[in-house]
């Protein structure tokens, strides 16, 4: 039986690295590139001699930076721009569905050249489904470092937040978020949507000298996460989460149980984020293939699949107790019945 | 029981919060003679002029500001109510060059490209009761050498006469604000419909 077992591809089990450098970067390129804007208005003004030191010093460090990369700093530093909110590569204009959404709602217009800039982003979610919630979001990277300093906190003995809420509420967020955005004539969602915060917040700490209202909110998700319910802002309240979730309703490349392999050791759900289920298969819209279930796995019970569905609940993994006892149950009385001889 | 607990622990904490925030609240009215700076809040070039529409469409993700070479658009980062997070230029901080990257760079209708002397920012105004050489103080003409739009825009009222008139080619960039040398700033950037207007022009 253990001959036929279907093991994973093995690289899979490390994309969880792979997700963390990447959030990594993403997070480090949103600090860079205030810097580099302030060394290119440095540049821009040729004001090396007025600098005072500390501002000659990060001119001598960004031109080091990127000195390799550009011939003019000042215009072809421009290729990069923004943040995940919005942003600009090469001339290619991305931007958030949910910034789609919200501009549309409180300008009562479609303005299609906004809108088709975030078309590249919701075919990449519905195919991957929730995929920016674990691969780039800025805030992911901080609420995962908060989760981590939640669990030592926890080892030092202190209680923090277990709560569990109603994890639709955050569709009931989406939608007030649009009707007050529709009503006010203000793009809302923008103010409590943390990965905008946290790109426009670094930004304004950097070039413009001091956080904004923003960073007051997000402190406050950081201690909700820390003292109400693990991970809570982005599982209960977070408006693109649901979008992005709705988009990613029948995604094709999801995260499957390998029951043949499964021991129900239940680890996936223990490390799962969203709270989901994947030790019962259910892994449902929210899932955000951040795949941290396919590394914890002990015995290779998590894969990928291709399918726009989940599998239905495949019962207990076949090398758990739970299904060794069901086979006995099952297959002791046609043992006795065939006798035993 | 367990949800009165809870309902008291919230209101210990918004009383707690409400005494610690009251010192904030009550210093601005006790302090004496405590004027707020003066704050000029120009929408960046090409913005929608209707500024309901403005803030509409604006999704506060600061690409305008990314780009802007002398870093001269700000943002309302902790005011402005429904105006949040949107861009303004402040030109008695830093007057707007009419570069055209943030309207390049802006994903929406927000900012839209618009040719440099069809740009409507405002319109220059000038104090002539203080302006140096309107009150016979000396020369100067920064402003007018400084306006990137020449003579369009600004000049002096008389060859060889230092005394600076606004034109309706001003396109309100505000880089006569940053230059002037005057203590009190005797130049500045107003709204194009703005009634004080006629009383300032030629």
């Amino acid at each position: 039986m253990s001959s036929s077992r279907h093991i994973p591809f093995f690289l899979w089990r490390h994309l969880n690295k792979l997700r963390w450098i990447v959030l990594s970067i993403v997070f480090a390129m949103l600090v860079l590139l205030p810097f580099l804007h302030v060394y290119q208005t440095y540049r821009a003004a040729h004001a090396y001699d007025l600098l005072s030191p500390s501002e000659r010093q990060l001119y001598d460090v960004m031109e080091a930076l990127s000195a390799p990369f550009t011939d003019d700093p000042t215009e072809d530093l421009d290729a990069v721009k923004g943040n995940t909110w919005s942003g600009t590569f090469w001339g290619l204009k991305l931007s958030d569905p949910l910034a789609a959404l919200g501009q549309a709602a409180a300008g009562h217009t479609l303005y299609w050249p906004f809108l088709l800039t975030a078309f590249i982003p919701i075919a990449v979610t519905a195919v991957f489904g929730r995929i920016f919630c674990g691969w780039l979001c800025p805030a992911t990277f901080l609420y995962e470092l908060n989760t981590n300093f939640a669990a030592w906190l926890s080892w030092a003995g202190l209680k923090i937040g277990d709560r569990h809420f109603d994890k639709r509420l955050k569709y009931a967020v989406l939608g007030l978020g649009l009707v007050l955005s529709a009503v006010s004539g203000s793009v809302m969602v923008a103010a409590v949507y943390p990965p905008a915060i946290i790109g426009r917040e670094i930004y304004y700490a950097i070039a413009l000298g001091g956080f904004g209202a923003g960073t007051v909110f997000f402190v406050g998700t950081l201690l909700f996460d820390l003292l109400v319910a693990r991970r809570g802002f982005c599982r209960y309240l977070c408006p693109g989460g649901a979008l992005y979730s709705l988009i990613g309703r029948y995604r094709v490349v999801r995260i499957r149980r390998i029951v043949e392999n499964c021991n129900d050791c239940a680890k996936c759900n223990a490390v799962c984020e969203f709270d989901l289920d994947p030790l019962r298969d259910g892994f449902g819209q929210e899932c955000n293939n951040c795949t941290a279930c396919i590394a914890v796995c002990p015995t290779d019970a998590m894969t990928f699949t291709l399918r726009p569905t989940d599998h239905p609940a495949q019962g207990p993994g076949h090398l758990g107790r739970r299904y060794r006892d069901e086979q006995e149950a099952e297959h002791e009385p046609l043992a006795n019945g065939n006798g035993v001889a | 029981m367990k949800r009165r607990g809870f309902m008291r622990k919230i209101v210990a904490g918004a009383v707690l919060l409400a005494a610690a925030a009251l010192p904030y609240g009550l210093s601005p009215l006790l302090a004496p003679g405590r004027v707020a700076p003066r704050r000029n809040y120009l929408r960046p070039p090409g913005a929608l002029k209707n500024d309901a529409a403005f803030v509409a469409a604006c999704i506060g993700c600061g690409l305008c500001g990314e780009v802007c070479p002398p870093r001269c658009i700000l943002f309302h980062a902790r005011d402005g109510a429904v105006k949040v997070n949107t861009p303004y230029v402040d030109p008695e901080d830093k007057g707007c060059i009419l570069c055209n990257k943030c309207m390049e760079v802006c994903p929406t209708e927000a900012l839209i490209m618009t040719p440099r002397d069809k740009i409507d920012m405002g319109i220059a105004q000038i104090d002539r009761d203080a302006c140096y050489p309107w009150v016979d103080k000396g020369i100067c003409g920064a402003c007018v050498s400084i306006c990137p739009l020449g003579a369009k825009a600004i000049t002096f009222k008389l060859w060889n006469q230092y005394r600076p008139v606004i034109l309706d080619g001003c396109v309100g960039c505000g880089l006569c604000v940053e230059v002037c040398p005057h203590p009190s700033v005797p130049i500045w950037v107003i709204d194009r419909t703005s009634e004080s207007r006629a009383e300032q022009t030629v």
